[in-house]
């Protein structure tokens, strides 16, 4: 049986980070010591090496719970958990297609400065964010 | 009219209705053309459209419904859609 202290050591986490889990229901202590500190089985290493992996893959903390009940499931099977997989992997490329297209944009704003003695007045890139802003400003009051 | 279904193989949830959905398209458009793409197969296209839960449907290269509708909710939008094709 581990203490949190211990617990939170072995994996690399915080004690903070452990106590989170426990309030939001993904983790619990297996027993208490006599002087009344929660204690953690081998089952709880298990379970947050699993969540640990999980938030590594970009699962959200709902998700990882959504995982880890379908895990406790016999009726579940392995096309449940694919399914979410996938998923997931659509919402990373949209993001990375996201990302991409902000770099780009960057790309355009960084070639457009291309003289960075520039005094901050002049700045392009300043510039075009401010009319980017002031554009979309006139477009949400439409 | 084309409608694309994405879905991953393995998953309950993309099966489910799929006939049903399939018989709801014939039978309201009769010049239906129905596709089921396998989402690993076409990932590019599927993010191209915004598809972020399986299964998703497609209708004319639009994603119209991005979780599985019910049949009736699915009839009742590809009858309108077809009535307005019709129209325009």
């Amino acid at each position: 049986m581990l203490t949190i202290g211990k617990l939170a050591t072995l994996l690399g986490m915080t004690v903070d980070t452990l106590r989170f889990y426990e309030r939001e229901g993904l983790l619990a202590p297996a027993s208490k010591s006599e002087g009344g500190y929660r204690l953690y089985d081998e089952d709880s290493v298990v379970r947050l090496r699993f969540i640990k992996q999980a938030r590594d893959c970009g699962f959200t903390l709902g998700e990882i719970e959504q995982l880890l009940v379908l895990r406790g499931q016999s009726e579940a099977c392995c096309g449940d958990v694919r399914r979410r997989a996938i998923e997931k992997k659509l919402q990373l490329e949209g993001k990375i297609r996201a990302l991409a297209a902000m770099s780009k944009a960057l790309d355009h704003l960084i070639a457009d400065c291309s003289n960075e003695t520039h005094p901050i007045d002049g700045c392009p890139i300043l510039a075009a964010l401010e009319k980017a802003t002031t554009s979309s400003d006139v477009e949400g009051n439409k | 009219m084309k409608i694309e279904l994405f879905y991953a193989p393995g998953c309950d949830k993309c099966a489910a209705n799929r006939e049903n959905l399939k018989a709801a398209a014939s039978e309201h458009v009769p010049d239906v053309e129905w596709c089921e793409l396998n989402v690993l197969d076409h990932m590019e296209y599927a993010v191209d459209l915004g598809v972020l839960t399986l299964p998703a449907i497609a209708i004319d290269g639009v994603l119209e419904f991005p979780s599985l509708p019910k049949v009736k909710q699915f009839a009742d939008a590809i009858a309108r859609k077809a009535a307005s094709l019709e129209r325009s």
